[in-house]
């Protein structure tokens, strides 16, 4: 089973769970009111949890109040001020998508104009096709863009460096960690768990050294040097993690295969990691969000040619007069991605989360 | 010759040079080279600053010396070290005279302390209404709840700074004339704003306390509680002596770590016009970040980094030793 078909599987699953929902709150209804009816459920108690859920439900939404507002004000459009009451209150007035078309601009496939002479032949055929566009920002009376998708590629690529790097790094000590004995095995793991907890904190304190290094050695602004940063700041989290999946897979699947006569490199490849995808999955996901979200250090070390999303957004938002519009519209799709992959991998979060790791 | 010969003539050489007490002890250990990449970048990337701010602690560092072309070699750490001079503790006896940085490490502490206590409150309290028997649907609301967990620090960060926008129709503000206050300009008081970093810390570490407290609370037994309520306790009565009890070693140790991040805390500030006004509101870390990117002292700057480093280290051993902070992660 791919990881693919389970995902397809799931959402199946959840889907006819939320359509089922509404039956089952009416009928939930139906045996309150009935129960009422007849005298077997206190109509206080019903009050009582009716209000207090109510009050909860008001209570959460006060508390998440501040990422409503800024749904809100994307929706304002391009011009969204503080400056003016068009844009106050907590209900929206005229919805637009101008801001988010000026934060994602012009979608296109650049033209090109190809030659294909096929050899020995003298045949030569010429191609050429305009730009084609998707989506042309000006067809919304939106003329300038905004630099979104040049911080977008920057952060991709220093995403994917960052998940190749890291990956390579994690997943056999990972295994090592799990499976086998060696010299200062728990100790290690002690440590790792230790630098979860302290390392970021300790890493911006070294900031001002990490700085005069990468001046010194001259790859400052360089999106590479950058990505093997954060690959390496992710090894202790993520290992302690994989590890922790990796001890929950049972040892006798590895035994029949050696008694099958698989060499041990074998066992690793063919039996641990086929067994260990949702564990793979999820420090992919962590390491990725690493350099997604990474702000402090992007920020000193890069130059503006290669600005992530996180500094692009910082800039908007750190001048004299902020267009609310805009950056609403930049920031709900810069943590987008983050949100989806939240709601659909929270219950395996949640539950691949648990503190019981440092056993054996 | 066949490559399996190869081998075992390499092999034989190899049996012959090592001897075998260290032949048996590396295989013994082989399977730690799988772990050694992985340690030898984390150690790379996070051991060598460190050591590196220690030195520029004790030089007289600036953009002017540092980038320069150092003595080379050995003694020039291969190039790192560059024009700067070998001061002593000179710029520790200055920072220790200098008022601003003790103002700075008070704000800090006041920081860490308002926002552990206002955090454990908010927190303790959220997840027992999150776990309470009147309120139905509880499932969809915690993971609701903990959305501001999930988004990107400089996110949210950004919006509470849209939040508490001087402009008039910012949100706070429109929320104090609908209370019937003047609009504030938030920056310009130090307490004022201070406050705005107490709310923002808040709001962005409330669900990690929510988490663990949920779970420690969905771990006290019914048992307990009904004998209480049936030996008559109240509410409080309940609270203190069978929930207090249960939930407090977890409790502790979320607070420990969240203490911790409080301290190093730095986007709030540096978003926040800098520890504006002026620069009473910079916390330890943002305030060693302006002395050396905003006044170029590298060496003071790094002086700075390493006093708070101190008390991170001291502070998470006193923790450890403590509140037993091992047993917080290998246990329940």
């Amino acid at each position: 089973m791919t990881i693919l078909e389970s995902v397809g599987r799931k959402i199946k699953r959840d889907t006819r769970r939320a359509l089922d929902k509404p039956s089952e709150i009416r009928k939930d209804v139906a045996y309150t009111i009935e129960g009422i009816q007849r005298g077997f459920i206190d109509p206080k108690d019903v009050a009582i949890k009716a209000l207090s859920t109510i009050a909860t439900v008001v209570f959460v939404f006060v508390l998440l109040i501040p990422v409503y507002w800024v749904l809100l004000m994307a929706l304002q459009g391009d011009g969204a001020t503080l400056y003016s009451s068009d844009s106050a209150g907590l209900i929206p007035t005229d919805v637009t998508f101008d801001a988010f078309i000026w934060v994602i601009g012009d979608l296109y496939i650049p033209g090109a104009a190809i030659g294909i002479a096929i050899p020995f032949t003298g045949i030569e055929f010429f191609m050429n096709w305009p730009r084609v566009y998707f989506l042309q920002a000006s067809d919304y009376g939106v003329d300038s863009t905004s630099n979104f998708t040049h911080y977008l590629r920057n952060s991709l690529f220093i995403g994917a460096a960052t998940v190749t790097i890291a990956m390579s790094l994690i997943v056999p000590a990972a295994y090592a960690f799990s499976r086998r004995q060696f010299y200062g095995r728990m100790k290690l793991l002690y440590g790792y768990i230790l630098f979860t907890q302290i390392g970021g904190g300790l890493g911006i304190a070294a900031l001002i050294a990490l700085y005069a290094i990468f001046s010194n050695l001259g790859v400052t602004n360089n999106r590479l040097v950058l990505s093997i940063y954060y690959a390496a700041m992710a090894v202790p989290f993520n290992t302690w993690l994989l590890k922790t999946y990796m001890d929950s897979i049972p040892v006798s699947y590895e035994e029949a295969a050696i008694i099958d006569g698989a060499s041990p490199f074998r066992v690793a490849y063919e039996i641990v990691l086929p067994l260990a995808k949702p564990g793979l999955a999820t420090i992919f996901i962590f390491i990725f969000l690493v350099g997604w979200m990474e702000f402090i250090i992007a920020q000193v070390v890069l130059r503006p040619e290669n600005y992530t999303l996180p500094i692009g957004l910082f800039m908007m938002v750190d001048q004299f007069t902020v267009p609310w519009g805009r950056f609403s519209a930049f920031a709900l799709l810069y943590a987008s991605p983050i949100v989806f992959v939240y709601l659909f991998a929270q219950r395996y979060i949640e539950s691949g989360l648990s503190f019981g790791g440092v056993s054996g | 010759m066949s490559i399996s010969s190869v081998r075992a003539g390499s092999r034989k050489g190899y049996q012959a040079v090592v001897p075998e007490s260290i032949r048996e002890r590396i295989s013994d250990n082989s399977a730690g080279l799988l772990v050694l990449p992985g340690l030898f970048f984390f150690s790379l990337f996070m051991f060598i600053p460190l050591i590196f701010t220690i030195y520029l602690s004790f030089t007289d560092a600036e953009p002017a010396t540092v980038f320069q072309d150092g003595p080379g070699g050995l003694l020039g750490l291969f190039g790192l070290r560059g024009d700067e001079a070998f001061v002593g503790l000179e710029n520790y006896i200055a920072l220790f005279n200098d008022p601003s940085f003790w103002n700075s490490l008070g704000t800090t502490w006041l920081f860490v302390i308002c926002s552990v206590a206002l955090k454990v409150a908010f927190g303790v309290g959220l997840a027992m209404i999150m776990t309470s028997d009147r309120v139905s649907g509880k499932r969809y609301l915690r993971s609701i709840i903990i959305i501001p967990w999930a988004l990107p620090p400089i996110f949210t960060i950004t919006i509470w700074r849209g939040i508490f926008s001087s402009a008039q129709f910012g949100l706070a503000n429109q929320f104090l004339m609908w209370i019937g206050m003047e609009p504030q300009a938030w920056f310009t008081d130090r307490w004022i704003a201070f406050s705005t970093y107490l709310i923002t810390e808040m709001w962005l570490a409330y669900p990690f306390m929510v988490i663990i407290t949920v779970s420690a609370l969905q771990a006290v037994p019914e048992e307990l509680v009904d004998a209480s309520k049936v030996d008559g306790a109240g509410f409080f009565h309940r609270f203190i002596n069978v929930t207090v009890p249960a939930i407090k070693r977890p409790v502790m140790f979320a607070a420990i770590l969240t203490a911790a991040a409080s301290f190093t805390q730095f986007l709030i500030p540096f978003v926040f016009e800098r520890g504006a006004p002026g620069r009473s509101n910079e916390l330890i870390i943002l305030y060693g970040y302006q002395e050396a990117f905003n006044y170029n002292a590298y060496g003071a700057g790094a002086a700075i980094m390493m006093t708070a480093v101190v008390f991170i280290g001291v502070f998470m051993l006193v923790a450890v030793w403590k509140g037993r902070l091992a047993e917080g992660v290998g246990g329940s």
